[in-house]
């Protein structure tokens, strides 16, 4: 036990000691030469450093630093001549390139080139094209950014001629703008008119893909409507359509297909009717019902805050003009109509009838409702629900309205 | 007799019987219930977290993510394992049909136990096989993990007695080995266990020991059975600690989280603590069934339970009969404390109540069929007569067995079976799992689709594991299901459909229409209809998950305890009892008879009192029956009063049995049904289609004896807000039975028959070209410019909105997000929410709407102080601020709409009453608008907006054809404005000052007012009407 301990103890204690360090042979600083000095380089090409030195060294090493990174590597050496081959990565990277030969904590020399961008080589580009809708006018524009990279995604050199072409209707414009700032860019000014611009452009022979803005047109401007209908009797059944002329915004375009205009209606008891109707070809068409009365529509058109159209006067006239009530069973059956309408006719069914009771001290009882069947209504008011008496009854039917005091007897 | 019985050691027949019968009966019913139950589906999921992960207990496709660790995991894992056999469903079945043998051998050895009789034992294990409580809980409730745990916790009771008794360490080790697998199995079982099972067996243990020190029972005093308690007292202490021990360190990870994450939901409602008298459907659930024909025998379970040996039982077994009977009793809540009695859920303890009286059951149905009840009874009634009741009897319990599996068949709690493939497909494909999704309408079939797929829900099935406050402060079981749970569920609903950015919520997978119209409401859209009839719902602007989610941790150790011992304590009661099963099962070679075999009891003279009280007791027992059935039928027999036929008609009008609707019709008023269903038939919107009637009011007057009038208020819960309605009926009463005279229908007809129209339809590819690659630029379309013409803080009774009023002045349709934050002096954020339907979500070009944004609970920062303790959407709680928002921060985001831009609804008619505003809609497009909505901004004298506010009208309007409304203005006097400044609004982002001048540069502000409607009210110079229409069935 107390052997294992110790060997223990001992292999700590062994554990802990340190190697002394060599203290350096004290080698003598070299001088080195750069052979073939070069100040520029295409990417992508090899680069190698060669440095002629007076004596072999072989602990030489080359530090680099450019756009890629920073790294130190290490010669290959044959008699006196260190060679440096330039790792991949930063033979592909453009721009200026820094180096320093160092033997151990010195510099030897130092010094840097600079690695061109390869405009032989197929140029890539990517480009972005925003928005992808303007407004026609001339006050909104789309912008085309265009990134010109070689293979090794090193951007072009600056001042190179990008050639950008877009089509408009008829004309077909081209463009020359220089690359600054690693990028060219070309804003597409909105047309006047309406459209599509289709917009391409080109470096070094390299083409780009088609990329479009449409031009959407610009508000509307005032605009026209008009009504129509069967007849102009009020006889709740008939459609009133509206239509409007070609709206277009004030360069000529037609408006947006679904635009969304408001037909205001006010009539004669200012109350504020609407319907809705949305553009097709710049049309817009919607309709509503005739009222069930007399009425006098002042139809005004919106596109909201932006246009508004002229104000027609739509009149409707009384299509009932009289309603018959007939009582019987001790006027509890009570039948109104027939509602004749402008030509003698039936009315339609569905017209409103409404009879509200009230007892003769004027006290609200109830309200009934029904509509039209045939062109006639009935009323069956049973003694089960309302006693004998004498009771107020007001008709209200197409706008006429008729009171009445009966006695509701026996059945 | 006794000896002969021990000698001989043949199989037990019976027993034999049971299993076969039972495997036969149960094992392929499962296939066919056990799908439809409430928790089968559950425990699935769980089943698959750990087929997936098995050490890693966090689950992030529920709630936002939860720990598994909230639950024992033992079914689950042995399920998991199973399902690399044969899938998740072979695994379950496995598990079930184990269970169903465990339980019918648990039941025989628990029987042989108490009676000592292995003739009893075998009836005690057919009587199983058709016990209505297992039948409810394996085919209705599904309770694997329950099932289990109280299978093995029979087996092992016969072991901890043995050990009590003879002291051996045999018995010792099986007990707690086995004691051990069903800690694992289920937490609650062996906790309450051993109060209510393992107390009483020590007791019975005890007494038995003391028994055998004297000659009979009357010589049996309390001082001997004292002494021999100490005695016995190292025994019992040492298996009590190490119970103890066993429960806490066996799923010590369970514990831990449980400390760590305390339960903050608040109590879900449960039927089983209803008043069964009152909700008797909980009580048909939770009591009749379960008790069965058992309530019959009461009187001999206490007669027999409260025999000296059996004592501990009896009070145990009291006790959980009464603990059983939920809220009809104040007992259970008072023995429970509020706390417990809202957290556990009562059937358990009825569960439990009539499984340990099973045994005392066996007895009964062995004297009554060869023992001496027989003879008595014979003696007494005669021969003819026992045979009746042993008909009656078997048949009784026989009717309660189909009763109970035809439940699920007649009543169905579920959803019809949804096909998952098709969803599982949709979230697979495009990416669609990057967003969170909502099943709706799906039932506990949720589970399963969760199961199916790695995508997440916001909603879950397990709510203890719950962790955002929108869900534990609701007692809302699953926001699938909300409609159930009323007006507070449909809260929770709007909640998440809101505001679903914040859950990164984008799609819906809706099973139900009923939710449709607050889907469209709330701004989403219909995406498509997949295969199996599930409509898919998308919201617009909402951003994907984030890749790293938020995460709870627990040390390794948690993780491997978790993972390792629940299937190791298996594995060991494996290998300690395989010995003694293989002895039993085979009878390789003669074991010396446990000592309670001794202690059968002869059964030669049943007490003739006992026999008369049994009968009295089965006769109240009847005609307790007998008058619940005979309420249940005066309340259900439609025409026998004026209230009865107007119950059973809404009732009938809220089940949509249009037939037996129409039967309630005064039949001299000459409808006949087939223009009656074409009445119905052509009248949609909310209220006949989307709506739950939830409570109902009935006024009668004006009665005579053949008519009378009846004024119905009825509320309704619907997937926007409750809805009230108050109708008035004719009643007549016609050959003794009541009739409703039917009301008007509309007579008005359209102008033509065929109309044309033309708009203009909008489609967006999505992805054009065919790539997984995120499309940056090419994929995605400008988002539509918005301006938002103006907005105000203003303070309404105590209330804080946010109004505006907002332009699309694009020149493509928009879908429109709102979203506002309110801040204090301080600039201190103090809420934000979004806008959900007081605004039109989709506008067409150059469309404006007006919107109101309201600060609902959880849109506080603070939620805790500012909750309301229950949610009703109507009635806004005004929050207390010390801090008052005098700021606010506006974003709108437009994304291009292609659907639901129906906008043909004209304002026909309109007239001022007394009783406000009475109008008429014009339907002048070709789509029928299911559910119009009038959005109404009050203005001031200066034309400034001073309040939004909305109106469901219960009605739609058919195509070309008018619906009457009536709206009546607000009263505005105690409204202030708080702040009105455009500065911190945006749109897309951009602030709004700099599109508005740009887009539409000479505004003219004209336009609004000169589309307002005057009106003098109270605080207020005019209104403007717009309108939002739902459409239901989009053609």
């Amino acid at each position: 036990m107390h052997k294992h301990i110790l060997l223990l103890f001992s292999c700590i204690l062994l554990g802990c000691s340190s190697k002394k360090e060599e203290s350096p042979t004290g080698l003598a600083i070299l001088k080195a030469e750069l052979i073939a000095k070069k100040d520029s380089y295409i990417v992508g090409d090899s680069i190698v450093l060669k440095f002629k030195t007076d004596e072999a060294a072989p602990n030489l090493k080359l530090y680099l630093k450019n756009a890629f990174g920073t790294i130190l590597v290490k010669s290959e050496l044959s008699n006196n001549l260190q060679t440096f081959y330039l790792p991949e990565n930063f033979t592909r990277k453009a721009g200026e390139c820094h180096w320093k030969l160092i033997q151990e904590k010195t510099i030897l020399l130092n010094g840097g080139f600079t690695i061109e961008t390869n405009a032989e080589i197929r140029t890539r580009m990517e480009t972005y094209f925003g928005p992808r809708s303007i407004t026609a006018g001339g006050n909104n524009f789309s912008m085309l950014t265009i990134a010109a990279t070689d293979i090794y995604d090193n951007t072009v050199n600056t001042e190179t001629e990008v050639i950008i072409k877009t089509q408009f209707l008829e004309t077909i414009s081209e463009f020359k703008v220089p690359t600054k700032n690693l990028i060219a860019w070309y804003n597409v000014e909105s047309t006047l008119k309406s459209g599509r611009i289709l917009v391409t452009s080109h470096c070094n022979e390299t083409k780009s893909k088609e990329v479009t803005t449409i031009v959407y047109p610009s508000n509307a401007s005032d605009f026209s409507i008009n009504a129509s209908s069967a007849h102009d009797f009020a006889d709740g059944n008939q459609i009133l359509h509206l239509e409007s002329d070609i709206i277009k915004d004030e360069y000529g375009n037609i408006v947006s297909d679904g635009t969304l205009v408001t037909f205001m209606i006010k009539d004669q008891k200012s109350s504020s009717l609407f319907t809705i109707g949305t553009t097709v070809n710049g049309v817009v068409k919607a309709s509503t019902l005739h009222p069930s009365q007399e009425s006098k529509w002042a139809i005004q058109a919106f596109i909201t805050g932006v246009a508004e159209s002229n104000t027609i006067n739509v009149n409707f006239r009384t299509a009932i003009k009289d309603y018959p009530i007939h009582f019987t069973k001790g006027n509890r059956n009570i039948d109104i109509g027939p509602f004749e309408s402008f030509m003698k006719q039936l009315v339609p069914d569905g017209i409103l009838v409404q009879l509200d009771i009230y007892d003769i001290d004027g006290k609200f009882i109830e309200t009934k409702t029904t509509t039209t069947k045939k062109g006639s209504v009935r009323f069956l008011i049973s003694p089960e629900y309302l006693p004998d008496g004498k009771y107020k009854l007001i008709f209200k039917a197409a706008g006429i309205t008729k009171e009445m005091i009966k006695e509701l007897h026996g059945y | 007799m006794i000896d002969a019985e021990i000698l001989k050691k043949k199989t037990n027949t019976l027993l034999i019987l049971a299993l076969i019968v039972g495997l036969a009966f149960h094992g392929s019913a499962i296939f066919f219930t056990l799908e439809s139950t409430y928790d089968a589906l559950i425990h699935l999921f769980f089943a698959d977290h750990y087929a997936n992960s098995w050490f890693d207990p966090w689950e992030y496709r529920w709630y936002t993510g939860f720990t598994v660790q909230s639950y024992p995991p033992l079914v689950h894992q042995v399920i998991g394992i199973l399902s690399y056999i044969g899938g998740l469903k072979f695994g379950m079945y496995s598990v079930a049909i184990i269970a169903i043998i465990l339980f019918i051998t648990g039941v025989y050895r628990y029987t042989l136990l108490m009676t000592g009789s292995r003739r009893i034992a075998g009836y005690g294990a057919v009587l199983a096989v058709f016990s209505s409580t297992f039948v409810e809980t394996l085919h209705i409730f599904g309770q694997l993990p329950s099932i289990s745990a109280l299978s093995i916790l029979l087996h092992v009771m016969t072991e901890i007695y043995l050990w009590i008794k003879t002291g051996k360490i045999r018995y010792f080790l099986t007990s707690v080995s086995m004691l051990a697998v069903t800690v694992t199995s289920h937490h609650v079982t062996p906790i309450f266990g051993m109060v209510f099972f393992i107390a009483p067996l020590i007791g019975m243990a005890v007494m038995d020991a003391s028994r055998e020190r004297v000659n009979s029972y009357k010589e049996l005093s309390f001082r001997i059975f004292w002494n021999t308690t100490l005695k016995h007292f190292s025994r019992i202490a040492k298996f009590g600690f190490t119970a103890i021990f066993l429960i806490v360190f066996c799923i010590f990870p369970y514990w831990y989280n449980s400390k760590r994450n305390p339960i903050t939901q608040v109590a879900i409602p449960h039927g089983s603590r209803d008043n069964f008298l009152e909700i008797t459907s909980s009580g048909l659930v939770f009591f009749i069934i379960p008790w069965g024909i058992f309530l019959f025998v009461l009187p001999y379970f206490f007669y027999r339970f409260f025999s000296k040996r059996y004592v501990f039982f009896g009070l145990s077994f009291a006790l959980l009969t009464i603990l059983g009977t939920g809220g009809t009793t104040p007992i259970p809540l008072l023995m429970l404390g509020e706390t417990a009695f809202n957290i556990l859920t009562l059937d358990r303890f009825t569960l439990w109540a009539t499984i340990m009286a099973l045994p005392i059951f066996a007895e009964f149905a062995y004297r009554m069929v060869e023992g001496d009840i027989k003879v008595l009874v014979q003696e007494k009634f005669g021969a003819v007569y026992h045979r009746v009741i042993g008909g009656l009897i078997a048949g009784g319990m026989l009717f309660m067995v189909l009763f109970t599996m035809s439940l699920g068949y007649f009543r169905p709690s579920q959803p019809a079976k949804i096909k998952m493939l098709p969803i599982v497909n949709f979230l697979g494909a495009d990416s669609h799992d990057s967003w969170r999704y909502l099943p709706l309408g799906f039932g506990d079939q949720m589970a399963w689709l969760s199961a199916q797929t790695n995508a997440m829900t916001v909603d879950g099935n397990y709510h203890s594991a719950r962790r955002l406050p929108e869900l534990t402060t609701r007692a809302v079981e699953r926001i699938e299901n909300s409609k159930f749970r009323g007006v507070e569920g449909i809260g929770s609903l709007q909640q998440f459909l809101t505001v679903p950015e914040k859950y990164n919520l984008k799609y819906i997978f809706s099973n139900d229409k009923f939710y449709d119209p607050i889907l469209y409401y709330c701004g989403w859209q219909r995406l498509q209809l997949l295969e199996n009839g599930i409509m898919v719902w998308e919201k617009l602007n909402v951003p994907p998950i984030p890749q790293i989610m938020p995460k709870e941790d627990v040390p390794t150790i948690m993780k491997l305890m978790w993972g390792i011992i629940p299937l190791s304590t298996v594995l060991i009661a494996f290998i300690i009892n395989i010995q003694l099963i293989w002895v039993r099962l085979l009878k390789s070679r003669e074991i010396e008879a446990p000592s309670f075999m001794k202690l059968k009891l002869p059964y030669d003279k049943f007490p003739r009192k006992m026999l008369i009280f049994s009968h009295w007791w089965a006769f109240v027992v009847l005609i307790c029956l007998g008058y619940g059935m005979y309420l249940f039928y005066v309340k259900n027999v439609a025409q026998l009063s004026p209230n009865n036929v107007v119950e059973s008609y809404y009732d009938a009008l809220d089940f949509k049995e249009f037939s037996r609707a129409h039967s309630y019709i005064d039949p001299e008023s000459n409808i006949d049904i087939a223009q009656y269903m074409l009445e119905v038939s052509v009248t949609d919107g909310i209220l006949s289609s989307y709506a739950k009637m939830d409570s109902l009011g009935i006024e009668i007057y004006d009665e005579t004896p053949t008519s009378a009038k009846a004024k119905v208020a009825t509320r309704w819960i619907t997937p926007l807000e409750s809805l009230y309605s108050s109708d008035f009926h004719q009643l007549i009463k016609r050959n003794n039975k009541w009739y409703l005279k039917p009301s008007n229908f509309d007579n008005d007809i359209p102008l033509d028959q065929l109309f044309t129209a033309n708009g203009t339809t909008f489609y967006n590819h999505g992805r054009r070209k065919i790539s997984t690659q995120d499309a940056y630029h090419e994929g995605s379309l400008n988002q539509p410019v918005l301006e938002i013409l103006a907005a105000k803080l203003v303070k309404n009774k105590g209330q804080y909105s946010i109004i505006g009023e907002l332009q699309n002045v694009d020149n493509v349709p928009a879908d429109v997000v709102i979203k506002a934050t309110l801040y204090n002096d301080n600039n201190k954020e103090l809420a934000n929410y979004n806008a959900k339907y007081h605004m039109k979500h989709k506008l067409m070009p150059k469309e404006t709407t007006a919107f109101k944004i309201n600060f609902e609970g959880i849109a506080w920062s603070s939620t805790k102080d500012t909750l309301p303790p229950t949610f009703d959407p109507d009635q806004f709680t005004p929050v207390n601020f010390e801090e008052q928002p005098t700021k606010f921060n506006l974003q709108s985001a437009g994304n291009v709409a292609n659907t639901d831009l129906y906008k043909h609804v004209a304002l026909q008619n309109l007239e001022k009453t007394e009783r406000g505003f009475s109008g008429v809609l014009f339907n002048s497009g070709v789509q029928e608008v299911t559910i119009p909505q009038l959005i109404v901004s009050y203005y001031s004298k200066e034309n400034e907006l001073l309040w939004v506010d909305h109106s469901f009208i219960p009605e739609g309007v058919r195509i070309q054809r008018k619906q009457f409304f009536n709206y009546r203005p607000l009263e505005l006097d105690s409204l202030e404005v708080i702040n009105s400044s455009l500065k911190n609004c945006f749109v897309n982002g951009i602030p709004n000052e700099t599109i508005a001048g740009k887009i539409v540069p000479n505004r003219d502000s004209s336009h609004g007012p000169r589309q307002t409607q005057p009106y003098e009210g109270n605080g207020f110079n005019s209104l403007k009407f717009e309108i939002n229409s739902y459409i239901g069935n989009p053609k």
